[in-house]
């Protein structure tokens, strides 16, 4: 033992010069020979981490990150938080090649992606062209593995693009009209993978290794046949498969199901900091398992470094309580969504009646003045939210005061001017108003019943909207049967969250703002006309809803960034007179829990989803753990 | 001849005797009544023992009943309850809607009776709400300096007596312009013994209609199978095996989860009576069944039939009565299994669900460790629970004691 | 003996039969299906969903073939020792579900061992000390321990635990050890972080067998034998162990019928609350995603596991008891 250790410390000293920059996790696998040297593992231009925001610094290498999750799904995190994208967003919300040294974007509609020569997968193996054809040509136009045809953000009116192989770090994609969508697709928190590790996956291609012998690997290992294989093997976002080589920071180790994930720093990283060191500096990240309600017990009892999941605003005076006794900080991240709780009218409701009244912007409005939003905010944001419509937030640029303040005050008077105006004036016995055909106005609500902040809200709600002369019955179900049941018109109402992306810059999508899918609460069956090109759902009738048609067709066709904001803030208008959606209170606190000597964790951030991808964009491989111990060596 | 005469009394020399007074000379010993005969007499009992030998078989079973005390108490615990149920608005301080945004997580409030060494009667200090920024929390100051008398017998928050009369009266209201917030709020500030009350309506009786629902459902089925035998008796043996072999939680769960959710809140109420009662029938059908098998051979039981009486008369009017006794023990010591039952699916979120509101409801909503760390008063509900259980057990034990009087 | 012990094996056929039948029927009736709740998931969580891989997996589950031959891919399969597939980890349930059927019955025999060391004693003191203050006592403790409810005392008792003794919060051992093979080390922290579970699921269980045993050994006492042996001047411990004290051991093994069940649904719950690893808390999650194959395989596993449980108990008691030997039958 003590020999070993001898010999060791006699061969790191010998190789000290070479191993200069070699995290000491890897030390002694390269000193062995088993890994080769930094400059060998790095591509020729590895992307240099700089971040601009006060208080970070360059770090030192080392340590272990614990983290909870709820369920072993959840590994998929990592790779939202590794980040590792071809393109992704920074902190200000700017579009930077990542894995790619350089796109170069002819009018949206031609991209040529530049890769950085030498970069490999974690295993080791070279990280080409070949991955991004072998993807093209074997997998997305592949009948076996893409019965359904190419992922969607790869279509342009219904079209595919041209791809073209330009040499072993070069490929382009080209449409023939404008793609404004791709880069962004790229960057999501789950993003679309056009590459993948064609080594890898090749031994189990029929075209590779013949169809008997693809299909007789897949029937030994448990699967249907070659291409049902082939799919569960390659599941990138999934994580699931610790053989499937990653570009990740961080590689997982542990097979599912289990209760402890164990990931190992990826010796192949493209990044690294501006000395010139090999990110990330974090050696291993171990998450747990368990029960998502004892997360916040737990976290609270000290035994995690970084926390965001899991953790919610009515935890915080317990986690701030445990703050000195065991040893963290507990930060308030703003959440960027429109609003924490929205009310979603739907334009398709089956009943006629209903449908015209949701139809009416007037009817729309005087409900949204008939939210208290001050006493939701007070009761259950502890008075830290900020009362304002379903609109974006305002550190987006495209944020505007009316576009907050549009029918989002508590005015009863104004609600019931509005709700007489529109005839509704005859009343029953109780107080509530009466439809034009005699039935009392009561509205039942759609809910997933998964989230109290939703009921309590709804309970508010209740109250005041009865000053109205109206009522609101909640009606919980489950997240399918809810969906089933605003897709197909019977929910006269539901309630989600808001805007999902509430940072928004002009060349992100307005999507959300127009009819785009049917998964949107307000006009399911307007967007499902437009998501299948006229070939179901309903077309829009109204004029304002057109207008927003035409003004997403015309940011697609849009060639500059001027145009884009002008057509955002056209839209977001058209949201804050119309009312399609009601909002209550935005910019709710986010707990984010940090070790003490977890360094790089911004104090405040944002959690979005997309733009951001939650830890992602505030590079968690940059994280260090600034400890006196961990300057020594540690073990992988 | 004198002497054997003397001792020797043959009965041909006291039938000789004319009279009584021959037949006493004869035997001295021997005292024979001149009295006509009285048949009542021979058994002639202290009124005591002779209420006692009369006493038809249930009022046998309360006496017997009435010497376990703790059962007794059980049981006026539980009628106090139930009845609790019937008059729950006025009891209450509030209405169980009733929210205080002022008050939110608000401990609960001490009710003195001296003031300044003073009596004054039953009074509240007042809370005032601060918020620390720092830890996020509401921090509630009693103002010692101003007691506000609780009023009685007075008018509070309106509501509907049992939907349908507008009524107003409390037993108990907080002060004018006060709180009364003995066991104090949720986070929407709701008072919890309101909702506590609330709660006790649906979790006490979803117990009564479910043991209602088994108790039929054992009898008729376990009656068929002792009565009939053969064939019949072996599917429904089957049927009792299997669904003993399922684990009770688990597959409640399961049956929970079928529930479809767009059912309006009182057809879940009754969906999951119905879950309850479908697992629990088999231990009162297996005792119907085996007690029906022995009794079959009672002579009485072969009389009746010999005499034309249908299986369904024998069954009622000579067979049952013999254990309904034991059938209602039994049952009553099923009800705490129920009302354990609902909670739980509450609790775990697949069963009863806000807005009804129940005592597993509100567990399910005390659920999480704020509550346990910060706001411990939101897990009280489970006091109710224990209580009534434990009442139910020693009711059961009692009854089951008394329930075989003949022993 | 042994053709009884073949009627009674033959007989559990048809009776795992019919329990297969009902659990795929309970499995099948919410509605909708695995992906669906998959897709919503997701999207709830506002992650976007790939709809061409939806459909994809909808065909390869074979979620659109029709019911009954579902349910025969399924119980064939399990048959052979396949339980089927599970949709939420892309794998098979057996594989899913590995240490946490091992843990279940480690954690559920733990707490019957417990159940009966307490049982035992508690419930013969009761029966012997009949009306004295402690046969009060410890029947008032038994029935509190029935009326708490075991998932509020869960939650407490692990946060006591936590912030007296330092446990960790949930889990069966310490998290170094998950996935590892078995040491002492391990095993000593797997008894470290038993004992709430085993006392929580254990307290109902054991008042009730308490009660359970006190009726019947009074029964026992009362008997015509007992007054004679107390006549003919035996001790009176020797009394109470000649002959009552077997029949209680008797009753102890023909108990398991009914504390069985009851023990693995207790333990269930409290899993859930205390998010062990063993099979609770995957059940509930299966159910709530309506996981099929793993839901199902969970409550034929938990069945399976009373009706063995069950059998052993009987033939258990056959061994034990002779006069169920010569008559034939099972009289329980």
């Amino acid at each position: 033992m003590i020999r070993r250790l001898v010999a060791l410390v006699a061969l790191l000293c010998l190789a000290a010069p070479l191993l200069a920059d070699e995290p000491p996790a890897l030390a002694e696998e390269v000193a062995a020979g088993r890994l080769p040297p930094l400059s060998q593992r790095l591509p020729r231009t590895p992307r240099v981490v700089d971040v601009e925001r006060p208080g970070w610094t360059v770090g030192r290498y080392g340590g272990d990150l614990h983290m909870l999750m709820a369920k072993d799904r959840d590994i998929r995190m990592m790779v939202v938080y590794g980040y590792t994208r071809l393109v992704g967003y920074d902190e200000q919300l700017r579009l930077r090649p990542d894995i790619l040294e350089r796109v170069d974007d002819d009018a949206n509609r031609v991209f040529t992606l530049h890769l950085r020569r030498g970069h490999k997968w974690s295993d080791g193996q070279p990280f080409t062209a070949e991955d991004f054809r072998y993807f093209w040509e074997d997998v997305a136009n592949n009948k076996d593995l893409s019965p359904f045809g190419l992922p969607r953000a790869l279509l342009v009116d219904r079209h595919g693009p041209r791809f073209e192989v330009l040499d072993a770090t070069t490929v382009r994609y080209s449409w023939d009209s404008p793609n404004p969508q791709f880069l962004a697709a790229l960057a999501g928190a789950n993003p679309l993978f056009i590459y993948r590790p064609a080594h890898y996956l090749k031994q189990f291609h029929a075209r590779y290794v013949g169809l008997a012998k693809a299909n007789a690997i897949a029937t030994a290992a448990g699967s249907r046949n070659w291409a049902g294989y082939h799919q569960k093997l390659d599941e990138q976002f999934r994580f699931d498969n610790p053989a499937l080589p990653t570009l990740e920071p961080w590689i997982n180790t542990t097979p599912l199901p289990t209760t402890r994930f164990v990931l190992v720093r990826n010796p192949y990283f493209h990044r690294v900091d501006r000395e010139g060191r090999q990110l990330p500096y974090i050696d291993r990240v171990i998450i747990n398992v368990t029960d998502d309600k004892l997360i916040p017990a737990r976290t609270g009892a000290g035994s995690v470094d970084l926390q965001m999941r899991y953790l919610r605003f009515d935890n915080y005076t317990f986690l701030k309580q445990a703050e000195a006794r065991n040893r963290y900080h507990v930060y308030l991240w703003e959440k960027a969504i429109g609003s924490q709780v929205a009310l979603y009218p739907n334009q398709n409701v089956d009943d006629p009646v209903w449908r015209k009244l949701m139809r009416d912007a007037r009817f729309r409005r005087a409900l949204s003045l008939g939210i208290d939003r001050h006493e939701i905010n007070e009761v259950v944001y502890f008075g830290l939210g900020e009362e304002s419509a379903n609109t974006v937030l305002p550190r987006s640029e495209l944020f505007r005061p009316q576009f907050r303040k549009a029918y989002a005050s508590f005015d009863l008077t104004a609600a019931n001017g509005l709700l007489d105006a529109l005839g509704l004036t005859q009343r029953n016995d109780d107080g509530l108003r009466l439809l034009p055909d005699g039935r009392p106005m009561e509205i039942i609500v759609d809910t997933a019943g998964e989230s109290t902040e939703e009921t309590d809200v709804l309970e508010l709600v209740r109250d005041s909207w009865r000053k109205l002369g109206i009522a609101l019955f909640p009606r919980p179900s489950q997240r399918e049967v809810f969906r089933k049941r605003v897709f197909s018109g019977k929910a006269m109402m539901s309630v989600w969250s808001g805007l999902s992306n509430a940072i928004p810059t002009p060349e992100m999508s307005p999507s959300e703002l127009a009819p785009t899918t049917q998964e949107q609460l307000e006009w399911p069956m307007w967007g499902q006309y437009y998501e299948l090109l006229g070939n179901g759902g309903e077309k829009p009738t109204p004029p304002d809803v057109q207008k927003l048609v035409q003004l997403y067709d015309e940011w697609r066709q849009a060639r500059t960034d001027d145009e884009r904001e002008r057509v955002w803030l056209a839209m977001l208008a058209i949201h804050a007179d119309q009312v399609y959606t009601i909002g209550t209170v935005t910019r709710a606190l986010q707990p984010v829990v940090v070790r003490d000597d977890l360094r790089n964790v911004p104090k405040e951030g944002v959690m979005s989803w997309d733009p951001g991808a939650y830890f992602g964009m505030y590079h968690v491989d940059t994280f260090w753990f600034d400890r006196p111990e961990v300057a020594k060596v540690s073990k992988p | 001849m004198n002497i054997q005469r003397d001792l020797l009394i043959p009965a041909e020399a006291k039938a000789e005797a004319a009279t009584l007074e021959e037949t006493q000379a004869l035997d001295p010993g021997h005292f024979v009544s001149t009295e006509p005969f009285d048949p009542g007499s021979a058994a002639q009992l202290p009124p005591g023992q002779e209420r006692f030998y009369l006493a038809s078989q249930w009022t046998l079973m309360w006496w017997k009943f009435k010497r376990h005390r703790l059962a007794v108490a059980s049981a006026i615990v539980l009628l106090a309850m139930y009845s609790s149920t019937l008059v729950t608005e006025f009891l209450a301080p509030y209405n169980l809607h009733t929210r205080h945004t002022d008050f939110i997580y608000a401990a609960p409030q001490r009710v003195h009776l001296f003031h300044d060494g003073r009596f004054v009667g039953p009074f509240v200090y007042p809370q005032t709400k601060s918020l620390d920024m720092t830890t996020l929390r509401r921090v509630y100051t009693p103002d010692r300096s101003d007691p506000r008398p609780l009023r009685f017998f007075c008018s509070g928050d309106a509501y509907r007596f049992w939907g349908l009369v507008p009524m107003s009266f409390h037993v108990v209201c907080p002060p004018r312009n006060g709180t009364l917030f003995l066991l104090g709020t949720d986070r929407l500030g709701r008072d919890m013994l309101s909702r506590i009350l609330s709660g006790a309506r649906i979790s006490l009786t979803i117990g009564l209609l479910g043991i209602a629902l088994s108790f039929t459902l054992g009898l008729v089925i376990g009656g068929l199978a002792g009565y009939y035998g053969g064939w019949v008796d072996m599917t429904v043996q089957r049927m009792i095996e299997i669904i003993r072999s399922f684990p009770e939680l688990p597959l409640w769960m399961a049956l929970s989860a079928i529930l479809p959710v767009t059912w309006s809140p009182v057809l879940i109420y009754f969906g999951i009576t119905g879950i309850l009662a479908l697992l629990d029938w088999t231990g009162l059908a297996r005792a119907v069944r085996s007690k029906l098998l022995a009794l079959r051979e009672e002579d009485y039981t072969t009389a009746a039939r010999l005499m034309g009486a249908k299986p369904s008369r024998i069954i009622s009017r000579h067979l049952l009565p013999g254990f309904m006794s034991h059938l209602i023990a039994s049952a009553t010591l099923s009800i705490p299994g129920m009302i354990l039952g609902e909670t739980a699916l509450s609790f775990l979120g697949i069963g009863l669900r806000p807005p009804i509101t129940s005592w597993g409801v509100l567990l399910n909503e005390a659920q999480n460790v704020n509550v346990v760390a910060l706001y411990p008063w939101l897990m009280l509900p489970v006091l109710p629970v224990i209580i009534v259980i434990l009442a139910f057990n020693f009711f059961g034990d009692g009854l089951r004691d008394a329930a075989d009087p003949y022993r | 003996m042994l053709p009884y012990i073949a009627k009674r094996v033959l007989m559990m056929i048809p009776t795992l039969f019919a329990i297969s039948i009902i659990v795929f029927t309970i499995i099948q009736l919410p509605p909708g299906n695995y992906l669906e709740s998959y897709i919503a998931e997701l999207e709830a969580q506002g992650e976007s969903v790939d709809r061409q891989k939806v459909e994809f997996l909808r065909e390869y589950y074979g979620l659109d073939k029709p019911l009954p031959e579902q349910y025969l891919r399924w119980a064939g399969g399990m048959l052979h020792g396949d339980f089927g597939y599970s949709f939420e980890f892309n794998m098979p349930v057996t594989k899913v579900v590995g240490d946490r059927m091992l843990l279940t019955m480690i954690v559920s025999f733990v707490t019957i061992l417990f159940t009966w060391a307490i049982a035992f004693p508690i419930g013969i003191y009761s029966a012997t000390h009949q009306y004295s203050w402690g046969d009060y006592g410890l029947t008032f403790l038994g029935f509190l321990g029935i009326a708490i409810p075991n998932f509020m005392l869960a939650l407490v008792m692990m946060y006591v635990a936590n912030v007296f003794f330092g446990t960790t919060i949930g889990g069966l051992m310490d998290p170094e050890f998950i996935g590892k093979p078995w040491t002492w080390d391990k095993v000593k922290s797997v008894l470290e972080h038993s004992w709430i579970p085993v006392i929580v699921i254990g307290a109902s269980g054991t008042a009730g067998m308490i009660r359970r045993l006190r009726a019947n050994l009074l029964d026992e006492l009362s008997k015509q034998y007992v007054v004679t042996a107390r006549a003919k001047g035996l001790p009176p411990r020797k009394v109470l162990r000649k002959y009552p004290l077997r029949m209680a051991l008797n009753f102890f093994i023909s108990d398991i019928g009914s504390l069985l069940p009851h023990i693995i649904s207790g333990a269930e719950i409290t899993a859930v609350v205390l998010s062990l690893p063993t099979t609770g808390p995957m059940l509930l999650n299966a159910l709530k995603s309506q996981d099929m194959y793993l839901a199902g395989s969970f409550l034929m596993f938990l069945a399976f596991l009373i009706v063995v449980g069950v059998l052993i108990s009987d033939l258990a008691l056959v061994a034990l008891d002779p006069r169920i030997r010569l008559s034939g039958g099972v009289a329980r």
